[in-house]
Protein backbone atom coordinates (compact mmCIF):
# COMPACT_ATOMS: atom_id res chain seq x y z
CA UNK A 1 0.00 0.00 0.00
CA UNK A 2 2.87 2.33 0.87
CA UNK A 3 4.39 1.55 -2.49
CA UNK A 4 1.14 2.46 -4.22
CA UNK A 5 1.04 5.76 -2.32
CA UNK A 6 4.61 6.57 -3.36
CA UNK A 7 3.70 6.03 -6.99
CA UNK A 8 0.61 8.19 -6.58
CA UNK A 9 2.83 10.92 -5.07
CA UNK A 10 5.23 10.75 -8.00
CA UNK A 11 2.31 10.71 -10.42
CA UNK A 12 0.80 13.83 -8.85
CA UNK A 13 4.20 15.56 -8.99
CA UNK A 14 4.63 14.87 -12.67
CA UNK A 15 1.01 14.72 -13.88
CA UNK A 16 0.51 18.45 -14.50
CA UNK A 17 3.89 18.65 -16.24
CA UNK A 18 2.98 15.76 -18.52
CA UNK A 19 -0.30 17.47 -19.41
CA UNK A 20 1.58 20.61 -20.42
CA UNK A 21 4.05 18.64 -22.52
CA UNK A 22 1.20 16.70 -24.15
CA UNK A 23 -0.84 19.77 -25.05
CA UNK A 24 2.16 21.65 -26.38
CA UNK A 25 1.91 19.20 -29.31
CA UNK A 26 -1.85 19.62 -29.72
CA UNK A 27 -2.99 20.78 -33.15
CA UNK A 28 -5.84 22.89 -31.73
CA UNK A 29 -5.77 25.64 -29.12
CA UNK A 30 -8.26 23.69 -26.96
CA UNK A 31 -6.51 22.29 -23.91
CA UNK A 32 -8.93 19.45 -23.23
CA UNK A 33 -9.34 15.80 -24.05
CA UNK A 34 -9.99 14.19 -26.46
CA UNK A 35 -7.04 15.55 -28.40
CA UNK A 36 -7.70 16.29 -32.03
CA UNK A 37 -4.26 15.71 -33.47
CA UNK A 38 -0.59 16.41 -33.10
CA UNK A 39 1.37 19.30 -34.53
CA UNK A 40 4.37 21.50 -33.90
CA UNK A 41 2.45 24.70 -34.55
CA UNK A 42 2.97 26.10 -31.03
CA UNK A 43 6.69 25.52 -31.27
CA UNK A 44 6.76 27.36 -34.58
CA UNK A 45 4.89 30.21 -32.93
CA UNK A 46 7.42 30.12 -30.09
CA UNK A 47 10.35 30.46 -32.49
CA UNK A 48 8.55 33.17 -34.49
CA UNK A 49 8.15 35.21 -31.32
CA UNK A 50 11.46 37.01 -31.03
CA UNK A 51 10.75 38.20 -27.48
CA UNK A 52 10.52 34.59 -26.34
CA UNK A 53 13.57 33.43 -28.30
CA UNK A 54 15.56 36.40 -27.02
CA UNK A 55 14.52 35.64 -23.43
CA UNK A 56 15.53 32.00 -23.86
CA UNK A 57 19.01 33.18 -24.88
CA UNK A 58 19.08 35.55 -21.93
CA UNK A 59 18.12 32.73 -19.58
CA UNK A 60 20.95 30.57 -20.88
CA UNK A 61 23.42 33.44 -20.45
CA UNK A 62 22.22 34.31 -16.95
CA UNK A 63 22.14 30.70 -15.76
CA UNK A 64 25.64 30.04 -17.13
CA UNK A 65 27.10 33.18 -15.54
CA UNK A 66 25.33 32.67 -12.25
CA UNK A 67 26.31 28.99 -12.07
CA UNK A 68 29.94 29.92 -12.81
CA UNK A 69 30.04 32.59 -10.13
CA UNK A 70 28.28 30.25 -7.69
CA UNK A 71 30.80 27.52 -8.45
CA UNK A 72 33.80 29.78 -7.82
CA UNK A 73 32.40 31.27 -4.61
CA UNK A 74 30.77 28.03 -3.50
CA UNK A 75 33.82 25.81 -3.98
CA UNK A 76 35.96 28.21 -1.99
CA UNK A 77 33.26 28.50 0.68
CA UNK A 78 32.84 24.73 0.90
CA UNK A 79 36.58 24.26 1.33
CA UNK A 80 36.55 27.05 3.91
CA UNK A 81 33.77 25.32 5.89
CA UNK A 82 35.92 22.19 6.08
CA UNK A 83 38.73 24.23 7.64
CA UNK A 84 37.01 26.72 9.92
CA UNK A 85 36.14 25.79 13.47
CA UNK A 86 33.99 26.99 16.33
CA UNK A 87 32.00 30.21 16.05
CA UNK A 88 33.63 31.20 12.78
CA UNK A 89 32.34 28.03 11.15
CA UNK A 90 28.86 28.52 12.63
CA UNK A 91 28.66 32.18 11.64
CA UNK A 92 29.85 31.48 8.12
CA UNK A 93 27.46 28.54 7.78
CA UNK A 94 24.57 30.68 8.98
CA UNK A 95 25.44 33.57 6.65
CA UNK A 96 25.57 31.32 3.61
CA UNK A 97 22.34 29.51 4.49
CA UNK A 98 20.20 32.52 5.49
CA UNK A 99 19.10 33.62 1.98
CA UNK A 100 16.99 30.49 1.43
CA UNK A 101 15.28 30.74 4.80
CA UNK A 102 13.71 34.03 3.72
CA UNK A 103 10.93 34.23 1.13
CA UNK A 104 12.22 35.21 -2.30
CA UNK A 105 10.03 38.28 -2.18
CA UNK A 106 11.97 39.70 0.76
CA UNK A 107 15.28 39.24 -1.06
CA UNK A 108 13.82 40.60 -4.28
CA UNK A 109 12.61 43.87 -2.77
CA UNK A 110 15.78 44.26 -0.69
CA UNK A 111 17.91 43.97 -3.84
CA UNK A 112 15.58 46.36 -5.65
CA UNK A 113 16.20 48.91 -2.90
CA UNK A 114 19.97 48.26 -3.04
CA UNK A 115 20.15 48.82 -6.80
CA UNK A 116 18.01 51.95 -6.55
CA UNK A 117 20.08 53.34 -3.68
CA UNK A 118 23.38 52.96 -5.53
CA UNK A 119 22.01 53.88 -8.94
CA UNK A 120 22.84 50.47 -10.40
CA UNK A 121 20.68 49.98 -13.46
CA UNK A 122 18.96 46.65 -13.61
CA UNK A 123 20.14 44.28 -16.31
CA UNK A 124 21.07 40.67 -16.88
CA UNK A 125 24.11 41.31 -14.67
CA UNK A 126 21.96 42.18 -11.66
CA UNK A 127 19.79 39.11 -12.35
CA UNK A 128 22.83 36.81 -12.43
CA UNK A 129 24.17 38.37 -9.21
CA UNK A 130 20.79 37.91 -7.52
CA UNK A 131 20.48 34.29 -8.66
CA UNK A 132 23.91 33.54 -7.18
CA UNK A 133 22.56 34.62 -3.81
CA UNK A 134 19.96 31.86 -3.72
CA UNK A 135 21.88 29.14 -5.56
CA UNK A 136 24.91 29.47 -3.26
CA UNK A 137 23.16 27.91 -0.23
CA UNK A 138 22.01 24.97 -2.35
CA UNK A 139 25.47 24.61 -3.86
CA UNK A 140 26.98 24.40 -0.38
CA UNK A 141 24.31 22.04 0.91
CA UNK A 142 24.85 19.76 -2.10
CA UNK A 143 28.64 19.74 -1.92
CA UNK A 144 28.94 19.73 1.85
CA UNK A 145 28.14 16.09 2.57
CA UNK A 146 31.06 15.04 0.39
CA UNK A 147 33.48 17.80 1.37
CA UNK A 148 32.86 17.29 5.09
CA UNK A 149 34.32 13.83 4.74
CA UNK A 150 37.25 15.11 2.74
CA UNK A 151 40.38 14.18 4.62
CA UNK A 152 42.44 17.33 5.08
CA UNK A 153 45.45 15.22 6.03
CA UNK A 154 45.71 14.11 2.38
CA UNK A 155 46.42 17.71 1.48
CA UNK A 156 48.86 18.08 4.34
CA UNK A 157 50.67 14.94 3.23
CA UNK A 158 51.10 16.49 -0.21
CA UNK A 159 52.49 19.62 1.40
CA UNK A 160 54.92 17.58 3.50
CA UNK A 161 56.12 15.92 0.33
CA UNK A 162 57.02 19.33 -1.03
CA UNK A 163 53.97 20.39 -3.03
CA UNK A 164 53.05 24.08 -3.08
CA UNK A 165 49.55 24.94 -1.78
CA UNK A 166 48.35 25.38 -5.37
CA UNK A 167 49.91 22.08 -6.46
CA UNK A 168 48.37 20.18 -3.57
CA UNK A 169 44.99 21.70 -4.41
CA UNK A 170 45.23 20.96 -8.14
CA UNK A 171 46.71 17.45 -7.86
CA UNK A 172 45.10 16.14 -4.69
CA UNK A 173 42.01 18.07 -3.62
CA UNK A 174 40.48 18.96 -6.97
CA UNK A 175 40.39 15.44 -8.48
CA UNK A 176 38.60 14.18 -5.37
CA UNK A 177 35.99 16.92 -5.05
CA UNK A 178 35.47 17.74 -8.76
CA UNK A 179 32.51 15.40 -9.43
CA UNK A 180 30.65 16.79 -6.41
CA UNK A 181 31.35 20.36 -7.48
CA UNK A 182 30.18 19.72 -11.03
CA UNK A 183 26.94 18.25 -9.70
CA UNK A 184 26.41 21.26 -7.47
CA UNK A 185 27.15 23.60 -10.41
CA UNK A 186 24.44 21.89 -12.48
CA UNK A 187 22.04 22.36 -9.59
CA UNK A 188 22.88 26.09 -9.54
CA UNK A 189 22.27 26.32 -13.28
CA UNK A 190 18.84 24.73 -12.88
CA UNK A 191 17.90 26.99 -9.95
CA UNK A 192 18.88 30.10 -11.88
CA UNK A 193 17.11 28.95 -15.04
CA UNK A 194 13.87 28.37 -13.17
CA UNK A 195 13.89 31.41 -10.88
CA UNK A 196 10.90 33.79 -11.08
CA UNK A 197 10.25 35.58 -7.81
CA UNK A 198 13.55 37.43 -7.42
CA UNK A 199 14.04 37.93 -11.16
CA UNK A 200 10.86 40.01 -11.35
CA UNK A 201 12.47 42.63 -9.10
CA UNK A 202 16.03 42.48 -10.38
CA UNK A 203 15.61 42.37 -14.16
CA UNK A 204 15.60 45.39 -16.43
CA UNK A 205 14.34 45.54 -20.00
CA UNK A 206 16.06 42.35 -21.07
CA UNK A 207 14.57 39.50 -19.21
CA UNK A 208 14.61 35.74 -18.78
CA UNK A 209 12.33 33.06 -20.23
CA UNK A 210 10.30 32.46 -17.06
CA UNK A 211 9.56 36.18 -16.84
CA UNK A 212 8.52 36.28 -20.50
CA UNK A 213 6.24 33.30 -19.87
CA UNK A 214 4.94 35.01 -16.75
CA UNK A 215 3.92 38.14 -18.65
CA UNK A 216 2.21 35.99 -21.31
CA UNK A 217 0.36 34.10 -18.60
CA UNK A 218 -1.01 37.30 -17.18
CA UNK A 219 -2.47 38.29 -20.53
CA UNK A 220 -4.15 35.20 -21.94
CA UNK A 221 -4.10 31.44 -21.98
CA UNK A 222 -2.41 30.42 -25.21
CA UNK A 223 -0.80 27.08 -26.00
CA UNK A 224 2.38 29.00 -26.91
CA UNK A 225 2.87 29.08 -23.13
CA UNK A 226 2.88 25.28 -23.17
CA UNK A 227 5.53 25.22 -25.87
CA UNK A 228 7.61 27.85 -24.03
CA UNK A 229 7.31 25.88 -20.78
CA UNK A 230 8.45 22.73 -22.52
CA UNK A 231 11.41 24.62 -24.01
CA UNK A 232 12.39 25.81 -20.52
CA UNK A 233 11.95 22.33 -19.06
CA UNK A 234 13.95 20.63 -21.78
CA UNK A 235 16.89 23.04 -21.45
CA UNK A 236 17.32 22.13 -17.79
CA UNK A 237 16.62 18.44 -18.36
CA UNK A 238 19.23 18.39 -21.15
CA UNK A 239 21.85 19.94 -18.89
CA UNK A 240 21.08 17.59 -16.00
CA UNK A 241 20.87 14.59 -18.35
CA UNK A 242 24.18 15.27 -20.03
CA UNK A 243 25.83 15.53 -16.65
CA UNK A 244 24.28 12.25 -15.57
CA UNK A 245 25.54 10.59 -18.73
CA UNK A 246 28.97 12.10 -18.20
CA UNK A 247 29.14 10.81 -14.64
CA UNK A 248 27.98 7.36 -15.71
CA UNK A 249 30.58 7.17 -18.50
CA UNK A 250 33.32 8.36 -16.16
CA UNK A 251 32.48 5.76 -13.55
CA UNK A 252 32.48 3.00 -16.15
CA UNK A 253 35.77 4.23 -17.51
CA UNK A 254 37.48 4.35 -14.12
CA UNK A 255 36.08 0.94 -13.17
CA UNK A 256 37.47 -0.42 -16.43
CA UNK A 257 40.85 1.16 -15.67
CA UNK A 258 40.92 -0.41 -12.25
CA UNK A 259 40.03 -3.81 -13.67
CA UNK A 260 42.75 -3.69 -16.31
CA UNK A 261 45.25 -2.49 -13.71
CA UNK A 262 44.39 -5.49 -11.60
CA UNK A 263 44.84 -7.81 -14.58
CA UNK A 264 48.26 -6.35 -15.30
CA UNK A 265 49.28 -6.70 -11.69
CA UNK B 1 45.61 30.87 14.53
CA UNK B 2 46.82 27.73 12.80
CA UNK B 3 47.62 27.69 9.06
CA UNK B 4 44.59 25.52 8.31
CA UNK B 5 42.23 28.09 9.78
CA UNK B 6 44.06 30.92 8.03
CA UNK B 7 43.52 29.19 4.68
CA UNK B 8 39.88 28.75 5.68
CA UNK B 9 39.43 32.46 6.31
CA UNK B 10 41.16 33.30 3.04
CA UNK B 11 38.83 30.94 1.17
CA UNK B 12 35.76 32.31 2.94
CA UNK B 13 36.60 35.96 2.24
CA UNK B 14 35.08 36.33 -1.28
CA UNK B 15 31.80 34.77 -0.19
CA UNK B 16 31.68 36.91 2.95
CA UNK B 17 32.20 40.05 0.83
CA UNK B 18 29.58 38.95 -1.66
CA UNK B 19 27.07 38.16 1.09
CA UNK B 20 27.82 41.43 2.85
CA UNK B 21 27.06 43.48 -0.25
CA UNK B 22 24.18 41.49 -1.75
CA UNK B 23 22.47 40.13 1.33
CA UNK B 24 23.29 41.92 4.58
CA UNK B 25 23.46 45.43 3.09
CA UNK B 26 20.18 45.12 1.11
CA UNK B 27 18.33 43.73 4.14
CA UNK B 28 19.71 46.62 6.21
CA UNK B 29 18.76 49.17 3.54
CA UNK B 30 15.24 47.75 3.39
CA UNK B 31 15.03 48.24 7.14
CA UNK B 32 16.27 51.81 6.83
CA UNK B 33 13.76 52.49 4.05
CA UNK B 34 10.93 51.34 6.28
CA UNK B 35 11.43 54.56 8.28
CA UNK B 36 11.46 56.82 5.20
CA UNK B 37 8.57 58.90 3.94
CA UNK B 38 7.14 58.58 0.47
CA UNK B 39 6.17 61.57 -1.62
CA UNK B 40 4.77 61.13 -5.13
CA UNK B 41 6.17 57.58 -5.25
CA UNK B 42 9.66 58.79 -4.32
CA UNK B 43 11.18 57.58 -1.04
CA UNK B 44 12.44 60.51 1.07
CA UNK B 45 15.05 59.90 3.79
CA UNK B 46 13.52 60.46 7.20
CA UNK B 47 13.08 58.70 10.51
CA UNK B 48 9.38 58.25 11.10
CA UNK B 49 7.30 55.37 12.40
CA UNK B 50 4.34 56.30 10.19
CA UNK B 51 4.72 53.27 7.94
CA UNK B 52 4.66 50.86 10.85
CA UNK B 53 1.77 52.71 12.47
CA UNK B 54 -0.16 52.56 9.21
CA UNK B 55 0.58 48.85 8.74
CA UNK B 56 -0.24 47.88 12.33
CA UNK B 57 -3.51 49.79 12.44
CA UNK B 58 -4.75 48.72 9.03
CA UNK B 59 -7.46 46.10 9.36
CA UNK B 60 -7.07 45.18 5.69
CA UNK B 61 -3.40 44.37 6.20
CA UNK B 62 -4.08 42.06 9.14
CA UNK B 63 -6.78 40.26 7.16
CA UNK B 64 -4.27 39.74 4.38
CA UNK B 65 -1.60 38.56 6.84
CA UNK B 66 -4.11 36.18 8.41
CA UNK B 67 -4.91 34.73 4.99
CA UNK B 68 -1.16 34.32 4.26
CA UNK B 69 -0.65 32.57 7.59
CA UNK B 70 -3.54 30.23 6.80
CA UNK B 71 -2.30 29.57 3.26
CA UNK B 72 1.24 29.03 4.58
CA UNK B 73 0.27 26.75 7.47
CA UNK B 74 -2.09 24.66 5.33
CA UNK B 75 0.58 24.27 2.67
CA UNK B 76 3.17 23.33 5.29
CA UNK B 77 0.90 20.86 7.08
CA UNK B 78 -0.34 19.16 3.90
CA UNK B 79 3.16 18.99 2.42
CA UNK B 80 4.66 17.43 5.55
CA UNK B 81 1.79 14.95 6.00
CA UNK B 82 1.84 13.95 2.34
CA UNK B 83 5.63 13.68 2.10
CA UNK B 84 6.34 11.84 5.35
CA UNK B 85 5.30 8.36 4.11
CA UNK B 86 7.32 8.90 0.94
CA UNK B 87 10.37 10.01 2.93
CA UNK B 88 9.94 6.90 5.08
CA UNK B 89 9.73 4.72 2.00
CA UNK B 90 12.82 6.24 0.41
CA UNK B 91 14.94 6.05 3.58
CA UNK B 92 14.00 2.58 4.82
CA UNK B 93 12.75 0.72 1.77
CA UNK B 94 14.94 1.79 -1.15
CA UNK B 95 18.65 1.55 -1.74
CA UNK B 96 19.41 3.66 -4.76
CA UNK B 97 18.82 7.36 -5.10
CA UNK B 98 17.02 7.23 -8.46
CA UNK B 99 13.58 8.06 -7.02
CA UNK B 100 15.05 10.88 -4.95
CA UNK B 101 16.78 12.41 -7.96
CA UNK B 102 13.61 12.13 -10.01
CA UNK B 103 11.67 14.05 -7.37
CA UNK B 104 14.46 16.59 -6.92
CA UNK B 105 14.54 17.18 -10.67
CA UNK B 106 10.84 17.94 -10.70
CA UNK B 107 11.37 20.59 -8.09
CA UNK B 108 14.14 22.67 -9.65
CA UNK B 109 12.79 22.66 -13.16
CA UNK B 110 9.28 23.91 -13.12
CA UNK B 111 8.12 26.55 -10.64
CA UNK B 112 6.06 28.62 -13.05
CA UNK B 113 5.10 25.67 -15.20
CA UNK B 114 3.30 24.04 -12.29
CA UNK B 115 1.28 27.13 -11.47
CA UNK B 116 0.29 27.29 -15.12
CA UNK B 117 -0.54 23.59 -15.07
CA UNK B 118 -3.01 24.06 -12.23
CA UNK B 119 -4.71 26.86 -14.08
CA UNK B 120 -5.08 24.49 -17.03
CA UNK B 121 -6.51 21.80 -14.76
CA UNK B 122 -8.87 23.88 -12.61
CA UNK B 123 -9.97 26.58 -15.10
CA UNK B 124 -13.54 26.74 -16.43
CA UNK B 125 -12.32 25.12 -19.66
CA UNK B 126 -9.89 22.97 -17.73
CA UNK B 127 -9.60 19.23 -17.39
CA UNK B 128 -11.70 18.84 -14.25
CA UNK B 129 -14.62 20.81 -15.63
CA UNK B 130 -14.62 19.41 -19.15
CA UNK B 131 -14.31 15.87 -17.85
CA UNK B 132 -17.19 16.37 -15.43
CA UNK B 133 -19.33 17.94 -18.18
CA UNK B 134 -18.49 15.16 -20.62
CA UNK B 135 -19.40 12.54 -18.06
CA UNK B 136 -22.72 14.32 -17.58
CA UNK B 137 -22.17 14.91 -13.88
CA UNK B 138 -22.56 18.68 -14.24
CA UNK B 139 -24.12 20.87 -16.97
CA UNK B 140 -22.17 24.05 -16.35
CA UNK B 141 -18.45 24.35 -15.61
CA UNK B 142 -17.83 24.89 -11.90
CA UNK B 143 -16.40 28.37 -11.53
CA UNK B 144 -15.43 27.99 -7.91
CA UNK B 145 -12.52 25.64 -8.63
CA UNK B 146 -10.24 28.48 -9.61
CA UNK B 147 -9.62 31.95 -8.18
CA UNK B 148 -9.75 31.11 -4.51
CA UNK B 149 -7.29 30.35 -1.72
CA UNK B 150 -7.84 26.59 -2.05
CA UNK B 151 -6.52 26.62 -5.61
CA UNK B 152 -3.51 28.61 -4.38
CA UNK B 153 -2.83 26.06 -1.62
CA UNK B 154 -3.12 23.15 -4.08
CA UNK B 155 -0.54 24.70 -6.40
CA UNK B 156 1.79 25.70 -3.55
CA UNK B 157 1.66 22.21 -2.04
CA UNK B 158 2.51 20.84 -5.45
CA UNK B 159 5.43 23.26 -5.78
CA UNK B 160 6.94 22.73 -2.32
CA UNK B 161 6.31 18.97 -1.89
CA UNK B 162 9.78 17.99 -3.18
CA UNK B 163 11.50 20.51 -0.90
CA UNK B 164 9.58 19.24 2.15
CA UNK B 165 10.40 15.69 1.13
CA UNK B 166 14.12 16.41 0.85
CA UNK B 167 14.22 18.00 4.29
CA UNK B 168 12.29 15.11 5.84
CA UNK B 169 14.59 12.58 4.17
CA UNK B 170 17.72 14.27 5.44
CA UNK B 171 16.42 14.20 9.04
CA UNK B 172 15.06 10.64 8.79
CA UNK B 173 18.49 9.47 7.69
CA UNK B 174 19.66 10.20 11.24
CA UNK B 175 17.19 7.68 12.67
CA UNK B 176 18.99 4.44 12.08
CA UNK B 177 16.88 1.35 11.35
CA UNK B 178 18.39 -0.30 14.45
CA UNK B 179 16.45 2.10 16.69
CA UNK B 180 13.20 1.09 15.03
CA UNK B 181 14.08 -2.58 15.42
CA UNK B 182 14.89 -2.00 19.08
CA UNK B 183 11.51 -0.30 19.56
CA UNK B 184 9.76 -3.21 17.89
CA UNK B 185 11.66 -5.75 19.99
CA UNK B 186 10.61 -3.91 23.13
CA UNK B 187 6.99 -4.29 22.11
CA UNK B 188 6.15 -0.92 20.58
CA UNK B 189 3.52 -0.89 17.86
CA UNK B 190 3.98 1.24 14.76
CA UNK B 191 2.03 4.20 16.18
CA UNK B 192 4.04 4.12 19.40
CA UNK B 193 7.28 3.88 17.44
CA UNK B 194 6.24 6.84 15.34
CA UNK B 195 5.21 9.06 18.26
CA UNK B 196 7.75 7.99 20.90
CA UNK B 197 10.82 7.28 18.80
CA UNK B 198 10.74 8.84 15.35
CA UNK B 199 8.98 12.16 15.94
CA UNK B 200 11.03 13.09 19.03
CA UNK B 201 14.22 12.16 17.20
CA UNK B 202 13.47 14.18 14.09
CA UNK B 203 11.57 17.02 15.72
CA UNK B 204 14.05 19.61 14.56
CA UNK B 205 13.94 18.35 11.01
CA UNK B 206 10.17 18.11 11.17
CA UNK B 207 9.83 21.66 12.47
CA UNK B 208 12.35 22.81 9.89
CA UNK B 209 10.52 21.18 6.99
CA UNK B 210 7.15 22.47 8.17
CA UNK B 211 8.28 26.04 8.84
CA UNK B 212 10.40 26.25 5.71
CA UNK B 213 7.46 25.24 3.55
CA UNK B 214 5.11 27.50 5.50
CA UNK B 215 7.30 30.59 5.18
CA UNK B 216 8.08 30.06 1.50
CA UNK B 217 4.43 29.37 0.66
CA UNK B 218 3.17 32.35 2.62
CA UNK B 219 5.67 34.63 0.89
CA UNK B 220 4.81 33.43 -2.58
CA UNK B 221 3.14 36.07 -4.68
CA UNK B 222 3.08 34.47 -8.12
CA UNK B 223 0.58 31.68 -7.41
CA UNK B 224 -1.98 34.04 -5.79
CA UNK B 225 -1.87 36.28 -8.85
CA UNK B 226 -2.55 33.47 -11.27
CA UNK B 227 -4.86 31.24 -9.23
CA UNK B 228 -6.08 33.39 -6.39
CA UNK B 229 -8.56 35.91 -7.75
CA UNK B 230 -9.54 39.07 -5.95
CA UNK B 231 -10.46 37.50 -2.62
CA UNK B 232 -7.10 35.86 -2.06
CA UNK B 233 -4.64 38.71 -1.89
CA UNK B 234 -1.79 37.43 0.25
CA UNK B 235 0.75 39.50 2.15
CA UNK B 236 3.35 38.69 -0.50
CA UNK B 237 1.16 40.12 -3.21
CA UNK B 238 0.34 43.20 -1.15
CA UNK B 239 4.02 43.85 -0.44
CA UNK B 240 5.13 43.28 -4.01
CA UNK B 241 2.46 45.73 -5.23
CA UNK B 242 4.07 48.45 -3.10
CA UNK B 243 7.35 47.96 -4.95
CA UNK B 244 5.98 48.68 -8.41
CA UNK B 245 6.99 51.96 -10.04
CA UNK B 246 3.90 53.63 -8.58
CA UNK B 247 4.17 52.18 -5.12
CA UNK B 248 5.09 53.34 -1.68
CA UNK B 249 8.46 51.67 -1.08
CA UNK B 250 8.89 52.69 2.56
CA UNK B 251 5.40 51.41 3.39
CA UNK B 252 6.15 48.18 1.49
CA UNK B 253 9.38 47.80 3.47
CA UNK B 254 7.50 48.22 6.76
CA UNK B 255 4.91 45.65 5.64
CA UNK B 256 7.72 43.22 4.82
CA UNK B 257 9.24 43.55 8.29
CA UNK B 258 5.90 43.27 10.11
CA UNK B 259 5.18 40.17 8.03
CA UNK B 260 8.60 38.78 8.90
CA UNK B 261 7.94 39.36 12.61
CA UNK B 262 4.60 37.55 12.32
CA UNK B 263 6.32 34.47 10.94
CA UNK B 264 8.99 34.52 13.61
CA UNK B 265 6.12 34.54 16.12
CA UNK B 266 4.41 31.65 14.31
CA UNK B 267 7.69 29.72 14.42
CA UNK B 268 8.03 30.12 18.19
CA UNK B 269 4.38 29.31 18.75
CA UNK B 270 4.77 26.12 16.75
CA UNK B 271 7.94 24.92 18.48
CA UNK B 272 6.41 25.59 21.89
CA UNK B 273 3.27 23.72 20.88
CA UNK B 274 5.35 20.69 19.91
CA UNK B 275 7.15 20.86 23.24
CA UNK B 276 3.88 21.09 25.17
CA UNK B 277 2.58 18.08 23.26
CA UNK B 278 5.66 16.19 24.46
CA UNK B 279 6.81 15.57 20.91
CA UNK B 280 9.90 17.74 21.10
CA UNK B 281 12.39 17.11 23.88
CA UNK B 282 14.62 20.02 24.77
CA UNK B 283 17.76 18.01 24.38
CA UNK B 284 19.05 16.13 21.40
CA UNK B 285 18.83 12.39 21.83
CA UNK B 286 21.27 11.44 19.13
Amino acid sequence: MLRGYVWLYVFILFGPLLLIVLFSFHSSPAQTFPMQGLSLIWYRKFFDNHVLVESLKNSLIVATCSASLTTVLGSMAALALARLQGWKKNAFGFLTFAPVALPGLFIGVALLVLFAQFGISRSLVTVALAHTLISLPFFLEASRSRLDYFDLSLEEAARDLGATPWQSFRLVTLPIVAPTLIGAAILSFAISFDEVIITIFTSGERTTLPIAIWSMMRQAMTPVINAASVMALSCVVLVIGSFGLFGWARRRWSLGQRRSARVEA
Amino acid sequence: MNPRERTGLFLAAPTVLYMAFFFVLPAFLLFVYSFYRSKAYVPIPDFVFDNYARALTSKGFWLVVWLSVKVGLSTGAISVAASFPVAWYIVYRTRGNALLYLILASWITSYLVRIYGWRMILGSNGFVNTTLVQLGIIDQPLDFLLYNPVAVVIALVHIYLPLTLLMLISSLRDVRPEYLEAARDLGAGSTTTLLKVIVPMINRGLTGAFMFTTVLAAGDYVAPQVLGGTNSVTAGLLISNQFRATGNWPFGAALAFVNFAVFVAVYFAFTNLLRLAGLAPNRRIH
